[in-house]
């Protein structure tokens, strides 16, 4: 498992699990990161992510980048 | 009989277009009780009947985000007739995760699948029959932005209205969570309105605080719930929430594979996406940002044969309050022989003031068009993404980035653009700094200042945003290390929309909505102050009676300029200019672009002064030194904004304590850097000696290189745990 902050545009990847407070991964649920979902990475800049996620985008920062594990 | 339909689905689903489609004109616009989310509703066109009520944008039915709670708390006592949920069509899967939520309520619901236009396009196929078995509810097609389908899909929320019939019990918790959810539904079958039953039962087991809160549970009651949830937690050794979660997204999967047929490979890029490759490159996302924004404001407020924004307020200053308005007054006032102290109130105190207010309208009008083309179209939510890397650095996130770029053309919609942060201490900073970006009114009393004392020189333009901008960045950094904002500012996360035409609907009114909290103050505020300040400065005592002055240096506003001037003696403010300054600043309160006109009028100009007031530029080059002008600019771009303003701050603060607080930190601030700026420039320069203000001055600037660099306030949780972890890594 590392952090998907490790993950390079173009990849996709599946979600091992998501840490941090039940808020934080209860929002990124409903955003569709499941565990065992794939996201894509579309784009990174520094540490932040564009990410398809089911059909959507998602823009996140390194930090929340950071609390999924793939 | 009336008929409520509660509208609801996720933010970027269509809503607000599908809300402007279904009720045109007929919109009411409040707050929801209690918190600054904003409430629509208005009734649908040709049926006078029927309410809808436009619910924020929401991805679930949890109790964390103040837009869910008001959701919820509205669905549940309020009891719509009907829910309508809109789907968006291209990303179902994840739009139905609220969809399995509001079904549990047990309303009649309709759900309408939006953006069908584009599943087709992409190839794909969604069985609207399966989908609505599935479902145990209609479902209907739309494409809110083409306008098809949209009344056909609010007809079927009437209907479903008034046959008053609930969607079957969806089959969707399997196991040991269906037996623990039924158990609980037994065990609180008398203490909630059947209607809700498995909503309250879903919630109780996933241990929903807001629903404990309310439910009040007590004894064997509560024991049996925790019971049920603990064994089946147990069972499949997972949390409640999570438990439900993965079964819902399992019922959602097996929906969506059999209604949905998927065409296009799954992680191609898609138009949108090579847009994005260019706007949010590492490279090329701030200079293309910048250009943008060059080219919006070249249009709204430069001086180029394209700039129809300036050409606007031209005509506004020069033709409609210059010569139409007023000539057109004389001619009434003369047939009705008004004359005198009346004829002057008319036209000097009202029609000027108002007149130079509403002069703006047509630059904040067209840059307010440009901004809300370039939220419609998707691009808004980007840049936020991308300003966040840079915000985050002093405290602020990405999201604060829109409010002040509103603010650049009026601080009021700029305050309210705030509402869309979701954090409260990071919502709280953006309003108290959103009113340091000069405005447009600010923008006459930077050009009256370069045109009079600097020999026109852009650079004080250039200067005047660069000081609103480091206000922003100082006060993020300073206000960050107390304990009330202490903290990392919430974690970005932002659904990006894919790009997509503006709807022109969509767009006007967004226009019209920032632009009317602009023009609403002309006709109240500043109507009302119009008439005082020209009360004030055109009567006074003269040889001990009271009446009218010849001599404005001898009004009422003259001497109470001149009793509260010496606040301002230490930022230069002295001599003859003292009380006309201070007078200009507290008329500035009223609206900035005053602090011009009321130096217009306290210079002895008659006549109309210009937007820069060049006829006075002499008689201000006479009074003003180049410091001390630079210090009355600083105080007056950076202290507290206009009382429209301040009406925002109060509105979106919504607490007394907040707003006072705000107003005073801004005014505070202005002070101290006006006399850091004045008395250590002065002693520079040597237009000042070294006196107590000097060590003011330098103790304030000190303290705030201290408030600066301190280590501030450290909250508990992960800085804590960080430094255990280090600490016994060693």
């Amino acid at each position: 498992m590392m952090p998907l902050t490790m993950a390079r545009r173009g990849e996709t990847v599946t979600i091992q699990g998501i840490t941090g407070k039940d808020e934080v991964r209860q929002h990124l649920v409903e955003l569709g990161f499941l565990v065992n979902g794939e996201i894509t990475v579309v784009n990174r800049i520094g540490g932040n992510f564009i990410l398809q996620v089911k059909d959507g985008r998602v823009a996140l920062d390194r930090s929340m980048a950071n609390r999924i594990m793939i | 009989m009336e008929l409520k339909i509660a509208l609801a689905g996720n933010p970027n689903s269509g809503k607000t277009t599908l809300f402007n489609s279904l009720t045109g004109s007929s919109q009411y616009v409040g707050n929801w009780p209690g918190v600054t989310v904003e409430k629509k509703e208005g009734r649908l066109k040709g049926n006078k009947e029927v309410v809808i009520q436009d619910l924020p944008g929401i991805y679930s039915l949890s109790p964390y985000t103040l837009e869910e709670v008001v959701s919820r708390t509205y669905l549940v006592t309020q009891k719509p007739d009907a829910i309508l949920n809109i789907v968006d069509g291209t990303n179902i899967e994840r739009n139905l995760y609220l969809t399995t939520q509001l079904l549990e309520l047990g309303l009649p619901t309709v759900v309408a699948v939006n953006m069908m236009d584009l599943v087709r396009k992409n190839g794909d196929q969604i069985d609207l029959n399966k989908l609505g078995r599935a479902l145990g509810c209609e479902a209907v097609e739309m494409s809110a932005l083409k306008s098809q389908g949209s009344i056909e899909a609010a007809n079927k929320a009437v209907e479903a209205a008034r046959a008053k019939k609930a969607n079957g019990p969806l089959r969707m918790y399997t196991g040991c969570v269906e037996k623990a959810i039924s158990q609980i539904e037994t065990v609180i079958s008398d203490k909630v309105d059947a209607q809700y039953l498995r909503w309250y039962a879903v919630k109780l087991f996933e241990r929903d605080e807001k629903v404990l809160e309310e439910l009040r549970l007590t004894g064997s009651v509560k024991q049996d719930v925790e019971n049920a949830a603990v064994a089946c937690e147990k069972e499949l050794d997972d949390d409640a929430e999570s438990i439900i979660t993965n079964q819902r997204y399992d019922f959602i999967s097996g929906i969506v594979a059999k209604a949905v047929k998927k065409k296009r490979e799954k992680h191609g890029l898609s138009a949108s996406d090579k847009i994005d490759q260019i706007v949010t490159n590492r490279i090329l996302a701030l200079p293309v940002f910048a250009v943008i924004m060059f080219a919006i404001y070249a249009i709204a407020m430069g001086g180029y044969p394209f700039s129809i924004g300036t050409m606007g307020t031209d005509w506004v200053n020069d033709v409609l309050f210059g010569e139409i308005v007023p000539g057109a007054l004389d001619s009434i006032l003369g047939v009705l022989h008004v004359e005198g102290a009346l004829y002057g109130l008319i036209q000097d105190g009202i029609v000027a003031g108002v007149g130079a207010v509403l002069g703006f309208v047509p630059q904040i009008l067209v840059l307010f068009f440009f901004l809300a083309i370039l939220e419609d179209i998707g691009y808004m939510a980007r840049v936020a993404f991308i300003m966040d890397r840079i915000f985050r650095r002093f405290g602020l996130s990405g999201k604060s980035f829109i409010p002040m770029l509103v603010a650049t053309g009026c601080g009021v919609p700029g305050i309210m653009a705030s509402r869309t942060i979701e954090q409260d201490r990071d919502r709280k900073m953006t309003i108290m700094t959103t009113g340091f970006i000069p405005c447009g009114a600010k923008m006459p009393i930077i050009g009256l200042f370069a045109g009079a004392v600097f020999g026109g020189s852009s650079l004080v333009a250039v200067s005047a945003f660069f000081i609103g901008i480091a206000a922003v960045v100082i006060s993020g950094i300073m206000l960050k290390k107390f304990k009330a904002f202490a903290g990392e500012p919430a974690p970005f996360v932002m659904e990006l929309p894919a790009y997509h035409l503006p709807s022109a609907g969509n767009v006007l009114r967004a226009t019209w909505e920032r632009g009317w909290s602009f023009i609403k103050r002309a006709g109240t505020v500043i109507l009302l102050s119009s008439i005082v300040l020209w009360f004030l400065q055109g009567f006074g005592f003269t040889d001990g009676s009271f009446g009218m002055v010849e001599d404005n240096n001898t009004s009422l506003l003259a001497a109470i300029g001149n009793a509260v001037a010496w606040i301002f003696a230490p930022l230069g403010w002295v001599g003859d200019m003292a009380w006309k300054a201070t007078v200009a600043t507290v008329t500035g309160l009223i609206a900035k672009e005053e602090v011009v006109n009321t130096f217009g009028v306290l210079y002895h100009y008659a006549g109309e002064l210009s937007e820069t007031g060049d006829e006075v530029w002499n008689l201000i080059a006479a009074d003003f030194t180049a410091l001390s002008a630079y210090s009355f600019m600083i105080f007056n771009l950076l202290c507290a904004p206009c009382f429209a303003a301040m009406g925002a701050i109060k509105r979106e603060m919504n607490n007394t304590k907040w707003t006072l607080g705000a107003i005073g930190y801004m005014c505070g601030f202005a002070y101290v850097i006006a006399l850091i700026v004045y008395q250590l420039g002065g002693l520079i320069t040597g237009e000042v000696g070294f006196n107590i203000f000097t060590i003011a001055a330098l103790a304030a600037l000190a303290a705030l290189i201290y408030l600066l660099f301190r280590k501030g306030y450290q909250p508990d949780g992960h800085y804590s745990v960080n430094a255990k972890m280090s600490a016994s890594a060693r």
